[in-house]
């Protein structure tokens, strides 16, 4: 029986594995975390349904199970890849027939923005820290009150040059609009701020729950980045913007900051592109053989990619990937 | 030549402004005139200051200016003792040996002949050597050598030929009419050994022709040519012992900088635009070049970092940012004034003391720093009077380095009023680009103006301040420009680091610091440029081993950590995180 190895057991890396399994080849999700499901286990709800992200992480984990032909190692981190074999940071060399890549992305550090006082003002967050509140139902100030304002800044480490993070990170947007309307939800007197530079709606659903965050939520848009926060008297937040629409500046005083911070390419990238000769892109991210027709093959035979390795994706679309890769790889196989 | 040099300086000299020839007339007379002479001597004649740069470099500069410069003082002295006590001008030994010859003059002093040869022997191995580094410049420490023009090339080569065809001239002389000393006598008798009598006296003239017309092109391209320098580092000289400087705006003074300089091409190799990112048509001796002809381009005189490397190592000295800086001025567009209307009666200060403390926007934007400031205050029980907290106007620095002189005027006035009227003796602040245009340009009588290194360092020697010292803690310092070459603060920060752990030393280190590339000056290059050279200096600071890197700049700190998956701190955090 073929054997094939996926690195990275996120939702694109665990859909790959059950398409795979059930055309029956023998599948081994490497997990570098002690479990599966990446980053969409620490989201709360998905835009624009919000479908709690505990579903679509169930419906994927019964399928595996159902799979006999599947293995997952936990805790296990790739650190050299080839068509015929991947090496374990614990040294141990596992072979195969192809190999599948779907390690996705890493949040951007939002320290590194320090004049947004990440890690310096406890009332500053990111949207990754936010979701985790929400898991918690636990949406609080630092000291335990409620917040009364709250502003939510766009682009934190993507479309910005000063940190070496040209490209556009796509999901914050209507990550944006979505944690803006589950704000206003939880306490609707609160007045929510969103500070953007455009905002991109470009999936199907998403303007319209732009849309609704205005005329239904009351949620407000200001275009104009904010160019530093600083601590007030009464330990709020300081914000200063440009409402570049108006073309003034502003100051106002809030008593949450949320980052949206961007999706940034992982570290790892760099090896593959030494050590196994496959390409990367500008941004940082893989570069697919094709970006139509071979999106799911990388330019090495044998090693195929899904998920947001190759760009910034939702997730659907990291779904979506995972299946074509699964495709692409029997194919492949099928026709060695 | 004589002529067109003296219509320059005279011209130049009479555009001088009224300020600069009061300076001219107090100096004539001061004690400054005999130290110059004496610097004449040294750095004209002798080189001394290329010496210390680079030893091979020095002595071929030498050997050619001071050996030239004796072959016409020593052969004129010769040229006298023939001919005896009368006028003899100074150009008149250069056919001595020709003319001599021709009319049967017993040319023979021994001692004369030798010490000759010797001198030119000495020139020769100059030019052997300029030769030798126009083919391989590497190989005398230069790893580019300048990109001449054509005059310069026509100038260069005619001065190549001058000395080696003198020899030859001199030893055909010699072959035919004896004399020499052992250099082209030796080569003489050598000659009429080999060649026929007939051959030398038919190469005779033409090689007297020769040299003659490699002498008259050379002379007459030198005034237009790089060899202006030659002349021109005299004067300059003696104008800046009597404190001449370039400033701010374009003036009659800086024609002296200009052509002063020889395009020797030091200031390339440190030039990390050329060693990085392989830019290499913008170099001081590139920008002084097209500002003497009036080709100079906005996107040559933008494209420099300012952080002075080039200056440090430049053999004349020449005021190598400030002439840019004004040339960037004259080249600026005239903005709307009005814009600044708003400052008038902006007051957003907070706070009472008699220390000031002024962030500047780029601490604003590094709120690490802003705290570990705060942090240090309170323990030393500092009364802080904080000019900008909560906002304020930008120092100005970063207008004046573009050029925007006037601009950066309107915030200078605003800031110095508001230093006044609050009435404190200290002003301290974290940004190295903000303390240099206070320090410089302010005057801030009254008003100590102090960077934080200095005022911290000052708290802990008094005993203010209180650190925890632990050996384990590794540090390693990147010296800001302007902290370090700007405004001479080395040892300050270095002396904090070391009361609180271990410092690491770079590679390029204190005068010779590399520059993290994010410079305000530049605003050519683009991120990605600069990230490669911060990418290049956070490398040289992880080599060391250090486990947090340090500096002492806000603008420093983002750069660096663009480069570094390191922790990149201010001098003021690890003060603040090692507080007893």
């Amino acid at each position: 029986m073929k054997h094939i190895i996926i690195i990275g057991g996120g939702v694109a890396g665990m859909q790959c594995a059950s398409e795979l399994a059930q055309q029956g080849v023998r599948v081994t999700i490497l997990e570098k975390e002690a479990d599966t499901g990446g980053k969409v286990k620490n989201w709360h709800k998905l835009f624009p349904t919000f479908t709690p992200a505990s579903d679509v992480l169930s419906g994927l984990r019964h399928k595996i199970a159902k799979a006999d032909n599947i293995t997952i190692k936990t805790g296990c981190e790739a650190t050299q890849v080839t068509p015929n074999s991947v090496r374990l940071a614990s040294g141990e060399e596992l072979s195969c027939d192809a190999v599948v890549i779907a390690t996705g992305y890493t949040l951007f550090d939002a320290r590194i923005k320090e004049e947004y006082g990440y890690g310096i003002y406890d009332n500053v967050i990111t949207a990754a820290d936010l979701e985790e509140m929400f898991n918690k139902n636990d949406v609080r100030l630092a000291d335990g009150r409620v917040p009364r304002r709250i502003a939510i800044l766009h682009c934190v480490g993507s479309r910005d040059e000063k940190v070496c993070q040209r490209h556009c990170s796509k999901v914050c947007c209507v990550t944006g609009v979505k944690q803006a309307i589950e704000l206003k939800q939880l306490f609707p007197s609160a007045d929510v701020f969103n500070f953007y530079m455009d905002i991109r709606m470009f999936g199907p659903g998403y303007e319209e729950m732009y849309r609704e965050a205005q005329q239904k939520y009351n949620v407000h848009f200001v275009r104009g980045r904010i160019s530093e926060v600083s601590p007030t008297i009464d330990n709020r937040l300081q914000i200063k913007a440009e409402d570049t629409l108006t073309g003034r500046p502003l100051k106002i005083g809030v008593d949450m900051l949320v980052l949206l911070i961007g999706m940034r390419a992982n570290d790892m990238n760099t090896t593959l592109e030494t050590d196994s000769g496959l390409q990367r892109q500008a941004s940082g991210f893989m570069q697919p053989k094709d970006a139509f027709l071979g999106n799911a093959e990388s330019n090495v035979e044998g090693i195929f990619y899904a998920g947001a390795i190759t760009a910034p994706k939702n997730v659907a679309e990291a779904l979506c990937d995972g299946a074509t890769a699964a495709l692409r790889v029997s194919d492949w196989l099928r026709n060695k | 030549m004589f002529a067109a040099i003296i219509i320059k300086y005279v011209s130049w000299l009479r555009a001088l402004p009224k300020s600069d020839l009061v300076l001219l007339g107090k100096g004539l007379v001061s004690p400054q005139t005999m130290m110059a002479i004496w610097e004449v001597v040294c750095e004209s004649l002798l080189h001394r200051r290329i010496f210390r740069i680079n030893k091979r470099l020095g002595y071929m500069h030498m050997s050619l200016a001071f050996g030239w410069f004796l072959l016409i003082v020593v052969g004129w002295a010769e040229t006298v003792a023939y001919l005896g006590a009368r006028w003899v001008p100074l150009q008149g030994h250069v056919f001595f040996k020709y003319f001599a010859a021709l009319n049967g003059i017993n040319t023979h002093i021994a001692i004369f002949d030798f010490v000759m040869d010797l001198l030119l022997m000495f020139v020769l191995s100059g030019v052997a050597l300029a030769w030798y580094k126009r083919r391989n410049s590497a190989k005398l420490g230069m790893k580019r050598a300048t990109q001449h023009i054509f005059f310069d090339k026509i100038a260069l080569t005619a001065l190549w030929f001058v000395f080696p065809v003198r020899l030859i001239a001199e030893s055909i002389t010699a072959a035919i009419y004896g004399g020499g000393g052992f250099l082209t006598g030796g080569i003489g008798k050598l000659l009429s050994m080999v060649v026929s009598d007939n051959i030398l006296e038919w190469a005779y003239e033409p090689i007297w022709w020769i040299y003659s017309l490699a002498l008259g092109v050379f002379f007459m391209a030198m005034p237009f040519s790089r060899y202006m320098h030659i002349f021109t580092e005299i004067p300059l000289i003696f104008l800046r012992h009597y404190k001449l400087r370039p400033q701010d705006k374009e003036k009659s003074y800086d024609n002296f900088e200009v052509e002063a300089c020889s395009r020797c091409g030091i200031c390339i190799d440190p030039c990390q635009l050329q060693q990085q990112l392989g830019i290499h048509d913008v170099q001081s001796v590139y920008f002084l070049r097209d500002r003497r002809y009036n080709m100079l381009q906005q996107k040559i005189a933008h494209n420099c970092l300012m952080c002075g490397r080039c200056e440090q190592v430049c053999p004349v000295g020449i005021n190598l940012n400030t002439l840019r800086l004004n040339s960037r001025t004259s080249m600026r567009n005239i903005p709307n004034e009005g814009r600044y209307n708003y400052l008038r009666g902006k007051d957003y200060s907070m706070g009472e003391g008699r220390v000031g403390y002024f962030a500047g926007c780029m601490t604003l934007l590094t709120p690490n720093t802003l705290h570990a400031m705060e942090k240090i205050f309170t323990a030393a029980r500092e009364n802080v009077w904080w000019a900008d907290k909560d906002g304020g106007v930008c120092c100005g620095r970063p207008m004046k380095l573009t050029g925007e002189t006037d601009s950066a005027q309107n915030m200078m006035d605003f800031n110095k009023r508001l230093f006044k009227q609050h009435d404190i003796t200290t002003l301290v602040t974290s940004c190295p680009i903000c303390l240099r245009v206070f320090r410089e340009e302010y005057n801030l009588e009254g008003i100590e103006v102090l960077h934080h290194s200095e005022y911290i360092l000052r708290l802990i020697q008094q005993g203010r301040l209180r650190i925890k010292y632990n050996a384990e803690q590794t540090f390693t310092y990147h010296d800001p420009c302007e902290l370090g070459r700007g405004s001479g603060i080395y040892e300050e920060p270095r002396a904090v680091i070391e009361a609180i752990g271990k410092l690491l030393e770079t590679e390029h280190n204190r005068k010779n610091a590399l520059c993290c590339g994010s410079s305000l000056a530049n605003t050519v290059i683009d991120d990605k440029q600069q990230l490669s050279i911060a990418t290049n200096v956070a490398e040289e600071m992880d080599s060391t081993g250090a486990k947090t890197l340090v500096t002492a700049c806000p603008l420093c700190k983002k750069a660096i950590a663009r480069g570094t998956r390191s922790k990149v701190v201010d001098l003021s955090e690890i003060v603040a995180g090692n507080l007893r």
